[in-house]
């Protein structure tokens, strides 16, 4: 999939490069289990692998993440999608767009890179079906202009999954 | 005030704009000719002083900076500028004690109820470079020294030996012992990563001017106001609400960062 790659391109000011660098610091002493970052000199949008659990759906599948920082991070919320092929999720859809509320309305600053991983690997693990959302095809087309997940006005399915 | 004066005042005040005007559009020179006019006819307003330092300072010309800076803080001595300026001009000729003293007035002032934040982040660079700086110079200075202790130890336990008031094996244990004592020495001043406590959770670096919140949790001040005004009005760790009222600050965690900064001068080092 080539990224809508984010609603602005602006290079990273100056606190979001320091604190980029601080949690890539410490990812490289710390990654959370079931994670690899590939790493790239681009500090900006980090590519990073993911290794279903163990004993659930996904176990032994593995997926890619594509993070995008905008400018003011972490003020503003990275934008974060799955590289094709995205995994069969009720809340993932085919496009790799991910509707889990912490990346967008219910961001905040105090999360990190690594904390959104363990949230998006709880979501794919707590699953119990394979499957698109109901709405996939219709938000996939929407989307076809290579709009950013971040623009959409998610209305979140439900906080079980 | 006597008609004369009063006029030589307010020509003395468009002099300054003249001279900020020119400044603006990096006419140094120009700028300085009218700060200079200002000063000749009002010598006792700090801020003409001030802005023609700022001049000199543009200009790399410390030792003018320096005497200008003087001249204000004996008029006013709770200019941040002048404090500030001073204190970069000490730098500059290598009066890193005095310099960092001046900074460091310059920064506790800029803080106050009276807050320059604009100033407060400049002066904070300028200060952490400059703490680096003299971190760099005396750790390997006490490196330095303490290998030469080593050596000195060392060659004496061999003689001891040799003369026969220790034998072999005490001499090996001493070695050791003495080679264990040395590296716990150089070890104390070798950077690490700062204590978690001791970083917003935010930034993640090192507090300069920590705030608690009700909830319980520390932030960085100036992150934390931004939190508030752009993504919500909530603690960002516990999402209470939370009004930008209700912030105050952690002096025990300011003091432990000052205690932590004083052992280990490393932690003032600024990314790039």
């Amino acid at each position: 999939m080539t990224s809508s790659s984010g609603p602005s391109r602006k290079a990273l000011s100056k606190i979001a490069a320091n604190r980029l660098q601080k949690e890539l610091a410490e990812w490289q002493v710390n990654p959370p289990a079931g994670f690899k970052h590939k790493p790239t000199d681009n500090l900006q949008r980090w590519v990073i692998e993911v290794l279903g659990a163990p004993g659930t759906l996904y176990a032994n599948e593995t997926y890619q993440l594509q993070v995008d920082f905008p400018e003011h991070y972490p003020m503003e919320a990275p934008q974060v999608i799955f590289l094709h092929p995205a995994p069969l999720h009720p809340h993932i859809y085919s496009n790799g767009h991910i509707c889990l509320d912490i990346l967008y309305d219910s961001w905040s600053p105090a999360m990190t890179v690594s904390s959104v991983c363990i949230s998006i690997l709880s979501m794919l693990s707590s699953s119990t079906v394979k499957q698109r959302p109901a709405d996939n095809d219709r938000y996939v087309k929407n989307c076809r202009n290579g709009r950013s997940p971040k623009e959409t006005r998610w209305w979140f399915h439900d906080d079980k999954v | 005030m006597a008609p004369a004066q009063a006029s030589a005042a307010k020509q003395a005040e468009l002099l300054k704009q003249d001279g900020n005007t020119f400044y603006k559009k990096e006419r140094i020179g120009a700028a300085i000719d009218a700060y200079t006019g200002a000063i000749t006819l009002c010598p006792n307003v700090a801020v003409y002083w001030t802005n023609r330092a700022l001049c000199y300072k543009k200009r790399n010309e410390w030792r003018k900076v320096e005497d200008d800076c003087r001249k204000a803080l004996q008029l006013d001595s709770h200019s941040v500028k002048a404090h500030y300026m001073l204190g970069l001009a000490l730098l500059d000729r290598e009066e890193y004690a005095e310099g960092i003293k001046e900074l460091e007035k310059s920064l506790e002032l800029g803080r106050g109820p009276h807050s320059m934040s604009y100033m407060v982040e400049e002066i904070w660079q300028a200060l952490a470079k400059a703490k680096y700086t003299e971190w760099e110079r005396s750790s390997k200075e006490i490196a330095s020294q303490l290998r030469k202790l080593e050596e000195a130890c060392e060659n004496a336990l061999k003689i001891y030996r040799d003369l026969d008031g220790s034998t072999e094996d005490e001499y090996e244990e001493q070695l050791i012992q003495l080679r264990e004592v040395f590296r716990k020495a150089t070890v104390a001043d070798v950077p690490t990563e700062v204590p978690d406590h001791l970083c917003c959770k935010i930034t993640l670096d090192i507090f300069r001017d920590p705030v608690i919140t009700p909830s319980g949790v520390t932030y960085e001040r100036a992150m934390l106001l931004q939190h508030l005004q752009k993504v919500g009005k909530f603690d960002p760790v516990t999402r209470e609400p939370l009004e930008p009222e209700q912030l105050v600050p952690n002096l025990a965690i300011k003091e432990a960062v000052q205690a932590f900064l004083d052992d280990h001068g490393w932690a003032y080092k600024m990314r790039p």
